[in-house]
């Protein structure tokens, strides 16, 4: 029997399942491989039994908590897909401030009124990763996951093998590209500490790496603020640019809130 | 030739042949090498490209065989490249050419990498522009007489074209209005070489005939930790490297979870992965480590193993490493200044004494293309580990010496390199896996009947000449009986061979010992002395031996240490206090034998990832004498 797919969404743009949606015919082989019982973007069907739960999204509400537990008991293998289930996403630079400081800065502004309302929409919880919160099985890093990549990790899956994640630095991906390097024409990237496997199509298309599928297993940080301070950045700059997706690795190192 | 008339020849060649003419273009500020769409693209006054031209030979990843899991074992090689022609290919990048035929050419000829090469036609082009990194004035490759078809030198309104080859000779016939060179114009092409080559000095204090000796007696120098806490790591000064040529190999596997490629793809020294095991272990762990092994490899070990030094002076890591420590002349002068030594000035370059010539190789090897096979039996002989008897399926014996390995393949999950564990002869052959990894976890699920490829044997194994009539010691420690038992074994069965034969056998608990019925042979046998030992034996389980790490035991069996050859296979932490021990008691170093795991992935000395500094294990190991491979310092670190 093929296993049973469900893919679920949390703080997300739904954009890493959109990823999947646009493997077009490749779908056909997908489907061959395992039964899809829930994929919001695609069929309206929905089933709660299924082995394989892949998670897009940051989990931050305490409902979301409670939902991803459940789903986790559900599954025998739980999948975070992309950076929000990876790394917390974007809307983890958040939790710099405090929920009221964010309710002030993103609703106060234009209603003042608003935010003295008790409506739970407007709440600024602090987002995780998932495997903060429950074991997770296998990651697919990225903003958005690359769609071959996933399909390379169902593989993987399938037969039993370690994941095909790269753990080398992007730089790797880019010198294969021959591409100029961005810090030779004066621009900045997180390629020498950003993990691989986005085959470094930022770097490609003339944009620095932001680093959407987290660090290597080892980077060389220090190293990385020695190079950024050479190229003129201050210490504020720095830390900004490290920070839009790998605000968790600050977190982290600052023992959480 | 006058220079429109040399833009005409281009533009011939390439409407006869669109798809195979390559140049040098722009891309953005910088330049590579490209398929040429006009001859209006030749950026022939390029200072250097981003990539060399080694990607055309060993593409940055390639498809290397072809495999259809639903057929029982079929793999298919891919197919012979068609023929290309390669404009403006600078000198230095010619040498390095010529280094990489001599280092995939030498022994084991790789048919991959021969098949493109000799289809492959080089038009060099003279330096016009150097790079502010580029030192091949220093390096002595800035002028080169050989490695090209033609060459051609740009002395102004005219080129000078040199023939290297038959080859480039014929290729001329697209040229109209060819010439002999006037020695005044010869002269010119001289100066013009002479220049490029002059401003190609970047004040190398120590010439590269000198870097060998430099390395050598600076190995611990300061200086590698300096660079090193700047090195990112990102292995960038690796892959842009022309004389850089470590692959990783790979499976991949279609969604139709039935058809696939094995690919090779660059890899580098200089990252961390580089030496993992599939035990986890990885033998270069900190960056130090990984960025010194890379300038002893240019400097040190090519030179010792091909006469060569592997680095040609193109700047190209200098110029792509970020935090700039990959400057081979900023390495060399900073050991030079941070040294006591000054003996070796004034060295002169002499990078280019390459033994081999492409065009002088008849046919190269498959060398990644296994051999089908089928499993005759297994056996589980503990929770981790499993015997598989294999046959080749040319019914031929597998023909190994006691100690070699072999590649094992299972398609579309990879290739481990697994010790025979049985002695030499017999047209079956055993090994034993354990459990660490994707190659060997299937492994483990394997049934009598199975399929799987076979590549080997390889490397060095144990002399038994040199063994014969001598007293022996064997000590073997968790898995390292295994490979150790492929000698043990013949050792058992020729007995009179030998004199003394004593036997420490030790692991970790009672339910990890392999073996068992044979080792209650050896209690049966009276010509052997033997014991065994647990670091430790949980309660409730049966043990009769010892109880200690295998060095308790070594004092308590009677052997002459100055008369006995001690064969010592074990985890690497076991080789350090056992052959401290055996030492102490006076045995001398040449008396021990030890055989060493490194990642062996490609067994014939190509990949790059099993050395130790600058020996291959794969092919010269993995069975050392103490005594040869002690010096080298990464080998019981």
């Amino acid at each position: 029997m093929k296993p049973r797919v469900a893919f679920f969404d949390f703080s997300s743009c739904e954009g890493c399942q959109l990823q999947v949606a646009n493997l077009e015919e490749a779908v056909i082989d997908v489907t061959k491989l395992v039964d899809i019982v829930s994929f919001r973007e695609v069929m309206k069907e929905h089933s709660d039994d299924y082995d394989i739960a892949i998670i897009e999204g940051s989990i931050a509400r305490p409902i979301d908590v409670e939902r991803i537990k459940k789903i986790r008991a559900n599954a025998s293998i739980l999948i975070a897909l992309g950076a929000c289930a990876h790394l917390g996403g974007v809307q983890r630079l958040g939790n710099q401030w405090t929920p009221e400081e964010n309710k002030q800065e993103v609703y106060a502004i234009a209603d003042p009124d608003i935010i003295t309302d008790a409506n739970p929409f407007f709440e600024q919880p602090r987002h995780r990763a998932v495997d903060e919160i429950v074991k997770v099985d296998a990651t697919i890093p990225g903003c958005p996951i690359d769609s071959n990549e996933f399909a390379r990790v169902l593989v993987a899956l399938l037969q039993g093998k370690a994941l095909p994640i790269p753990d080398y630095p992007v730089c790797v991906e880019c010198k294969k590209q021959e591409n100029e390097c961005l810090f030779t024409i004066g621009e900045f990237c997180m390629g020498p500490v950003a993990r691989a496997g986005c085959g470094a199509i930022c770097p490609t298309h003339g944009n620095g790496c932001e680093g959407c599928r987290g660090y290597i297993s080892d980077p060389h940080l220090s190293a990385q603020t020695e190079v950024l301070k050479k190229y003129g950045l201050t210490a504020e700059e720095i830390m900004h640019k490290k920070t839009m997706y790998t605000y968790r690795y600050i977190e982290e190192a600052q023992g959480g809130d | 030739m006058s220079k429109n008339e040399w833009m005409a020849f281009v533009e011939r060649l390439i409407s006869d042949h669109p798809a195979d003419v390559f140049g040098v273009k722009a891309k953005g500020e910088k330049f590579v090498f490209d398929l040429l769409d006009t001859a209006s693209e030749l950026r022939l006054d390029y200072d250097t490209t981003i990539l060399p031209p080694k990607k055309f030979f060993l593409p940055v990843c390639e498809p290397m065989l072809k495999f259809d899991l639903s057929k029982p074992f079929e793999v298919t090689s891919s197919a012979v490249p068609t023929p290309k022609v390669i404009i403006g290919v600078h000198p230095y990048d010619i040498a390095a050419i010529k280094q990489m035929d001599t280092y995939f050419l030498d022994t084991h000829a790789d048919a991959s990498y021969l098949d493109k090469r000799k289809n492959t036609l080089i038009i060099g082009h003279n330096v016009v522009n150097v790079s502010d990194k580029a030192f091949f004035g220093d390096m002595g490759t800035g002028d080169v007489d050989s490695g090209y078809d033609l060459m051609v030198t740009d002395i102004g309104e005219d080129v000078v074209i040199d023939i290297g080859t038959e080859a480039g000779e014929e290729l001329l016939g697209y040229a109209s209005d060819l010439r002999d060179s006037s020695d005044d114009e010869a002269e010119m092409a001289y100066g013009i070489r002479q220049g490029a080559c002059e401003s190609a000095t970047r004040g190398l204090q120590i010439g590269p005939k000198g870097w060998n000796d430099l390395l050598s007696t600076n190995y611990d120098s300061q200086v590698w930790q300096e660079q090193a806490d700047k090195c990112l790591g990102c292995g960038s000064c690796t892959l842009v490297c022309p004389t850089c040529f470590c692959y990783d190999v790979f499976d991949d596997l279609s969604l139709n979870m039935n058809t696939g490629d094995r690919f090779r793809t660059w890899d580098g020294c200089l990252l961390k992965g580089f030496t993992a095991v599939g035990s986890g272990e990885i033998f270069r762990e900190k960056i130090v480590d990984r960025y010194r092994h890379r300038f002893n490899r240019k400097g040190k070990y090519i030179p010792d193993s091909l006469g060569f030094v592997a680095c040609v002076g193109c700047g190209r890591c200098s110029s792509q490493c970020v935090p700039d420590i990959a400057d081979p002349v900023n390495l060399m002068n900073a050991l030079y200044e941070a040294s006591d030594y000054d003996e070796y000035a004034d060295q002169e370059a002499d990078p280019l004494t390459t033994s081999i010539e492409a065009a002088d190789v008849g046919s190269g090897e498959e060398l990644h293309l296994p051999m089908p096979a089928t499993v005759t039996r297994v056996q589980m002989m503990t929770e981790t580990e499993i015997l598989l008897e294999i046959q080749l399926d040319s019914g031929e014996p597998l023909g190994h010496d006691p100690g070699q390995f072999v590649e094992v393949s299972i398609m579309g999950i990879g290739e481990a390199p697994i010790s025979v564990s049985s002695p030499p002869g017999g047209d079956t052959f055993e090994i034993v896996v354990r459990k660490v990894g994707d190659v060997t976890g299937k492994l483990h699920a394997m049934q009598a009947g199975d399929k799987l490829g076979i590549r080997g044997p390889f490397g060095t194994g144990f002399d038994i000449g040199e063994l014969q009539g001598k007293n022996l010691l064997f000590i073997g420690g968790g898995l390292g009986i295994v490979p150790m038992r492929s000698l043990l074994n013949y050792v058992l069965d020729n007995r009179e061979e030998f004199e003394e034969v004593t036997i420490l056998y030790g692991c970790k608990e009672p339910c990890e010992l392999l073996f068992g019925e044979e080792v209650a042979q050896w209690d049966e046998r009276d010509d052997v002395q033997h014991m065994l030992t647990v670091d430790a034996c949980p309660e409730g389980e049966c043990w009769e031996g010892e109880i200690g790490v295998i060095t308790t035991i070594i004092p308590k069996v009677v052997f002459d240490p100055e008369n006995t050859i001690a064969i010592v296979v074990g985890p690497p932490i076991m080789y350090r206090f056992v052959n401290r021990d055996l030492l102490n008691l006076g045995m001398p170093e040449e008396n021990i034998i030890v055989s060493l795991e490194r990642r062996m992935k490609c067994g014939v000395g190509k990949c790059g990832h099993c050395q130790i500094n600058g020996i291959y294990v794969c092919k010269e190991g993995p069975v050392f004498n103490y005594k040869d491979i002690k010096e080298h310092p990464e080998a019981f670190s």
